[in-house]
């Protein structure tokens, strides 16, 4: 199995990959995309089991990201992790086909809670 | 044709956003950061709520709030804090020599994840911005600031949620 990580800030990356591996999920592949674009092109390229990306980011942020992949047929499955957790934002991400929004700050529980059913 | 309806709500000549202090406390930004700390820091990582003065060589972080109360959410401690803080976070990945990205980034997002949770706090809708650092924090209005003081492993670190300066001259609608 293989995660996309796809956050601006190569330290919320890190610790996104670290809590992954305190939920239990050290035996996957990570793939580290640095935006939005990166993210899409590594999708096509990587073609990973899951996404768990960033919301705001420059150059194309998470949710345009999102409604990319969805726009070019990809039906990859696709959560957020993101400082924010709005009931707008929650409903805009599962509007777009997101299956879940995590909100940092994060613990394994929580990585474990939404991504049980993902990664079976 | 639709008339619209008058909600017959008028906004006086005098009327100001909403203060800082009638949106949030100083306990609620403590406790933002606290959950921010454990979470991301470490999980033995306390704050202690006590004031002490900032070193001369300072470094802030910042994320800007726009919307009904527009203002900055702000983090500032010592460069030798903020290099700690960026090896607490990057753990085993921290390189031997810190870059100056490193810190940026590391800092950056401990302000955008507090200040994400401050705006969840606010009214809405509002607008969170990308992270920012530099060496001088955004200038705030000091009547206007919710400002919390800790030591984290016994050094001073501030997190201020301020309404911009600019503000202070609005012209009323």
């Amino acid at each position: 199995m293989k995660i996309l990580v796809a956050d601006d800030s190569r330290v919320m990356r890190q610790i996104v990959i670290r809590t992954l591996r305190q939920a239990g999920y050290d035996d996957h592949d990570i793939v580290e995309a640095e935006d939005g674009r990166d993210a899409y092109e590594k999708v096509q390229s990587e073609s990973p089991d899951l996404v768990l990306s960033d919301w705001n980011m420059p150059n194309m942020t998470g949710l345009e990201c999102l409604q990319a992949l969805r726009g070019s047929g990809s039906s990859v499955p696709f959560g957020f992790v993101t400082s924010e957790g709005s009931p707008e934002m929650r409903e805009k991400a599962a509007d777009a086909g997101a299956l879940f929004l995590i909100a940092k700050p994060f613990t394994a529980d929580t990585f474990t809670e939404h991504l049980e059913g993902v990664l079976a | 044709m639709t008339v619209p309806t008058d909600s017959g709500e008028r906004r006086r000549a005098g009327d100001r956003p909403p203060a800082i202090a009638e949106l949030i406390d100083e306990a609620t930004v403590q406790e933002i950061t606290e959950q921010a700390w454990l979470a991301l820091v470490g999980e033995d990582e306390v704050l202690v709520p006590l004031p002490a003065p900032l070193p001369a060589d300072t470094l802030s972080s910042w994320v800007e709030i726009v919307g009904p109360w527009t203002g900055s959410v702000v983090l500032t401690c010592g460069r030798d804090t903020a290099l700690a803080l960026t090896r607490a976070l990057l753990r085993e990945h921290a390189p031997e020599v810190l870059e100056e990205e490193d810190v940026d980034d590391a800092m950056g997002e401990l302000a955008n994840v507090v200040g994400g949770n401050v705006k969840a706090v606010l009214p809405g809708p509002s607008v969170l911005g990308l992270p920012e650092t530099g060496t001088t924090p955004p200038p705030g209005r000091e009547a206007d600031t919710c400002r919390v003081d800790v030591l984290w492993r016994g050094e001073p670190l501030t997190v201020s949620v301020q309404s911009h300066a600019e503000r202070e001259n609005e012209v009323p609608l």
